[in-house]
Parts: C-alpha cells; structure tokens; sequence
C-alpha cells in the first residue's frame, strides 16, 4: 500500500475539452507538492479529481492505497481535508458552530465536538471570535476559522484551493507559514496556487524545500524543487514571462518581467 | 432561556386553542369540544409542525430561503391528485379512505419522488434539483389545468375550494392516520440536522467532511414529500406556513439547525392550531379556510420581523 496521496494517470474531459491529460503525481505523507500554473491549467479540476469529487475519465486517484470513490465520504473526510479559496457562509451561523461542523466524521457527542473545535480556533488565532457570526468577519478572520476547520478535522492530507487568494500580503504571510509549520509536523500537503511566491511563506529558511510541479494545459510540464536553479526559467516558460529568481535574506522570491528583456 | 419561554408561549397557545370559538349551546358543548375542536386542534398541531419542519430543511438543503415543498413539486402533484378525484366523482377509495385525500396523497408523492430521484444523480447539483422541481410542478399543473378545461363548474367549484387549504372536520381516525407519517418525517428529519449544519457552507465542503451528500439530499426530499403529501392530503395546500415559521424561528431564536429545526416543529405546531382558532371567529357564523388565515395572519408578522431587523 502506497501511503499518501496518488494520482495515477488521471484524464478528465468536459464538453470536448480536456481539462486534465493523463496527470500521475504523488503526495507522500510529510510532502509539500504545489502545483503551479496559469488559469485555467486545471488546477482545480485536479484537486476536485482528488477530493473525489469528480470522477475522472480515466486513471484514478488513491489515498493510502485505496480509489478515493470507493470510499465512502466519512473514510475519505478522514484522509484528506480541504482548505477551499473562501469560506462560503450562507447563513450567520457562529465560527465554533462553522468548525463543529469539521467534526462531523467524528462519532462523537456534541460537547466533545465543541471542545475540539475551541481548541481548533485557538490554534488558528480565531479564538477572540468564536461566538460571532461567521458574516460579520473579515475575509481574513473567516481564512482563519476555515483553517481552524482544517485542523479540527485532523487528516494526515491537506488540500489548499488558493486559500489565500482573497487576502492581504500580511495575512497571506500568516496562512501559508501556518501551512509551513503544518507540513513540518508531518501532514502531506497538495497546494493549488497561480502565486510561487506565497510558497516562500511555507518554506522556512534551512528547511527542506517544497516540490513544484507545473501545469499547463491539463498535463504536467515539470517538477522540480522550490530551491532548483532552474525553477525560474521552467516557471517563466509555463506563463509565458521571464521569471527571475532572486534571494531576500534567505527567502527565494521570483518576479515576473517582460519576455522582450531589458529595462522598460 | 429564550428557547423556553417560546416553548412555553408555544404549549400554551396549543393548550388554549380548542377554547376559542363560538359559544357552546349547553346540550353539545362535550360532542363539540371533545370530538370536534380537539382532535382539530391535534391535526393543525401536526400539519403545523411537519409543514415547518420540512420547509426549513428544504430551505437549509438547497441554501434558499425561498425553498418549500412546492419547490419539489409536492404541492402541484397533490393538486393534480385531487383534481382526478374530483372528476373521477368517486367518493371512496380502497380502504374507505376520502378518494380525494388519497389520490392528492399519490400525486403529491408522485411528483416528488420524482424530484428525489434526479437529486440522487450523481453529477447534479442542487440548482439542478430546483430547475427540476420546477419543471415537474409545471408539468403537473399543466395536466392539471388540462383537466380543469374538461371540468363542468361544480368539480371546478369543488376543485377551487380544495386549493384554499383547510382544516378537515375528520375526528380522531384523521389523527391517527396522518400521525405516523408526521412522526416518521419528523423523527427522521431531525436525525439529520447534524449533517444539515454542515451544508451551510456549500454542498462540495461538506462532502469533503464527510456527509454523504446525496444520500442526505435524496433521504431529505424523500422524507419531506412523505409528510407534506400526508398532511396536503387531508388539508389542501396550506399556503405559506413552511415558508414564515421557518423564517419566524430563524428571527427570533438564530439560524443554528439545533435551534431552527426543532424550533420549527413546535412554533409550526402552535401558528397553525392558533390560525385554525382564528378561523373559526373571524367571520361570525361561518368558517375561512385555514390557508386564508395563515397568509393574513404570518405575512405581516413576518414583514414586521424583516423591517425591526433592518432598523
């Protein structure tokens, strides 16, 4: 049994298109892989093929060895978590009923639940605004109480859908050290971005460095490490821009630039 | 604290509503309260509360506030039902049961069973299921007028009078009949009020907790239609009382399913016995239908929570 989350061949097709061709890709427990790519790549089309979501065409995708639509939702919601863009809140339920309702795979009574969930939130630095509905928060706050959801929800896999994306560059920085220190205590991370720089925020200096792999009209064009020279120049291909890596006090930053060179 | 004194409000307004209404004339007034207003009383009571319950589960399921049983289909398929019967001119259906409450019985789950069929699809999405409730009412309702053009004008009168929704004068084997579809709804709905809270914040997050997402939606709907074809049934679409209690519940004790779903229950129990009371004093002498009542009664009470809440 292979552990972790796998992707075996997996080819999804809407309406004469092919949003993923034949994409294999392995997430071992304790791994960071981003996926990286411009819109409309398949990104999301990949990490709703692995929340089982969706059914691919063909190939499959396993987690720690078994088809993820073989197994039943309570099974699969204990392996792999989902940290979606943004937090939708249809109704002004507070932000400990919003992480309650992580727990459901638990068969646990309410009070445990509760208990659980308070923790979950003072992890996530949501404590303060347990009791306010989830509507009043900022993007921010209710970023914070859908983590504190993915915590609560404890699986060894978590899956981020561009959790930052509606998010200002300090609470940016936050989530994804957040994630950092979750990857470094053991949790495989797939992580969906079009941003390489946020990954900077998950990759503390002197610690091992996350896999990117690129994506680029439903098939995978690479996959290096976050620290490879290379990465610049494999990152600048796939968006169509010249991509320079540079180094600011340790931490790899990339900026786009035109592809005609030189100074504008 | 909240919670109980509702209830209390709740019991009590159940407790007092067989005691409203006309005077009692001295020789009938055991016949008329014992056999008359109180097994009444218990059918609003019933009808009241499962109509509640199933509209704040529809409106929880499909993240509408606009969501009721006629959103599936059930109330035109009861049409449907009942306007066959009437033409059909028969009295008694198999069993000795009102043809009329049988057949609108069938039609209202016909219809809606359809309707959970197409949720339990595996790439459909809830807006699908709405379009399609949709399309099934329409199609019912245009069999319906269908009939209705063949109709003379006393099946026509008859079937205009059916619609307005009212309370049938059915003693207690109409209790006892509609009580254990009322119980199965109720007992199972509530037994997924867990999985419903985790359905406020999208459909696919809560798949990936856990829920079995269509199997709750097709159980949802299923149970729903159950209980809503039992009580339409017997009553004719009631109109709007799936629709304000909900909203009424969601107003004054918040929106967490622990409290609005049984909340529902109990305050549905209690507006629809005190409108069935009302019916019987506003005009002197003779009785509105219930439906007239609930809309005349639950809309402004419903419009006044709205603008306390906007100010």
């Amino acid at each position: 049994m292979t552990a972790g989350l796998t992707l075996d061949a997996v080819t999804v097709r809407a309406r004469g298109r092919t949003l993923l061709d034949s994409v294999s890709l392995h997430v071992a427990p304790g791994e960071f892989v981003a996926i990286v790519g411009p819109n409309g790549a398949g990104k999301s089309t990949l990490l709703r093929v692995a929340l089982g979501l969706l059914r691919p065409d063909s190939g499959h995708a396993f987690v720690d060895g078994q088809d993820v639509s073989s197994l039943v939702p309570r099974e699969r919601a204990a392996r792999l978590a989902w940290l979606p863009q943004r937090l939708e809140a249809a109704e002004p339920i507070t932000a400990l009923e919003q992480v309650v309702s992580a727990r459901y795979r638990f068969p646990e009574s309410r009070r445990a639940s509760e208990t659980a969930a308070h923790k979950a939130l003072a992890e996530a630095g949501a404590g303060s605004f347990a009791l306010r509905p989830i509507t009043e928060l900022s993007g921010g706050e209710r970023q914070r109480v859908a983590v504190a959801g993915l915590l609560a929800q404890e699986t060894p896999l978590v899956l981020l859908d561009e959790p930052a994306n509606f998010l200002d560059p300090a609470q940016q920085l936050e989530l994804y050290m957040r994630m950092g220190h979750l990857w470094r205590a053991g949790r495989g991370i797939l992580c969906v971005t079009h941003d390489v720089n946020v990954l900077t925020h998950a990759h503390a200096p002197g610690t091992r460095a996350p896999r990117v792999v690129g994506l680029f009209q439903g098939r995978v064009a690479f996959e290096r490490a976050h620290d490879a020279p290379e990465l610049g120049e494999h990152l600048g291909e796939l968006f169509g821009v010249r991509m320079h890596a540079t180094a600011v006090d340790g931490h790899r930053v990339f900026v786009s630039l035109p592809r005609s060179g030189g100074a504008a | 604290m909240k919670v109980w004194l509702l209830l209390a409000v709740c019991l009590a307004a159940c407790a007092v509503a067989p005691f409203i209404g006309p005077g009692f004339a001295p020789g009938t007034a055991d016949f008329v309260f014992w056999q008359l207003r109180v097994p009444r009383t218990l059918m609003a009571m019933l009808v009241g509360g499962t109509l509640s319950l199933v509209g704040a589960v529809y409106q929880s399921l499909f993240a509408n506030p606009l969501a009721a049983p006629s959103t599936v289909g059930t109330t035109a398929g009861a049409t449907l039902g009942a306007l066959v019967a009437i033409i059909l001119g028969a009295r008694l259906a198999p069993g000795g049961l009102p043809l009329i409450t049988a057949a609108a019985f069938v039609g209202a789950l016909g219809v809606s069973l359809v309707v959970a069929a197409i949720a339990a699809g595996r790439r459909v999405r809830m807006n699908d299921v709405v379009l399609a409730g949709i399309a099934c009412s329409m199609a019912a309702g245009a069999i319906s007028t269908g009939l209705q053009f063949t109709a003379d004008s006393a099946e026509l009168m008859a079937a205009m009078r059916w619609s307005l929704g009212h309370l049938p004068q059915v003693g207690y084997s109409g209790v006892l009949l509609l009580t254990p579809f009322a119980a199965v709804t109720v007992v199972g709905l509530l037994a997924l009020t867990r999985a419903l809270e985790v359905f406020i914040a999208g459909e696919e997050h809560a798949e990936s907790q856990g829920v079995p997402v269509r199997r709750v939606r097709t159980v949802a709907i299923g149970l729903g239609a159950l209980g809503v074809a039992a009580c339409v049934a017997w009553c004719g679409p009631i109109a709007f009382v799936e629709l304000i209690v909900p909203h009424l519940v969601r107003r004054t004790l918040g929106v967490s399913r622990r409290v609005l779903l049984p909340g529902s229950v109990v305050v549905g129990a209690a507006f629809l016995a005190l409108c069935d009371a009302s019916a019987r004093v506003i005009l002197p002498g003779r009785e509105l239908p219930v439906g007239v009542v609930t809309a005349a009664l639950g809309a402004p009470l419903l419009v006044s929570l709205v603008a306390r809440a906007r100010s």
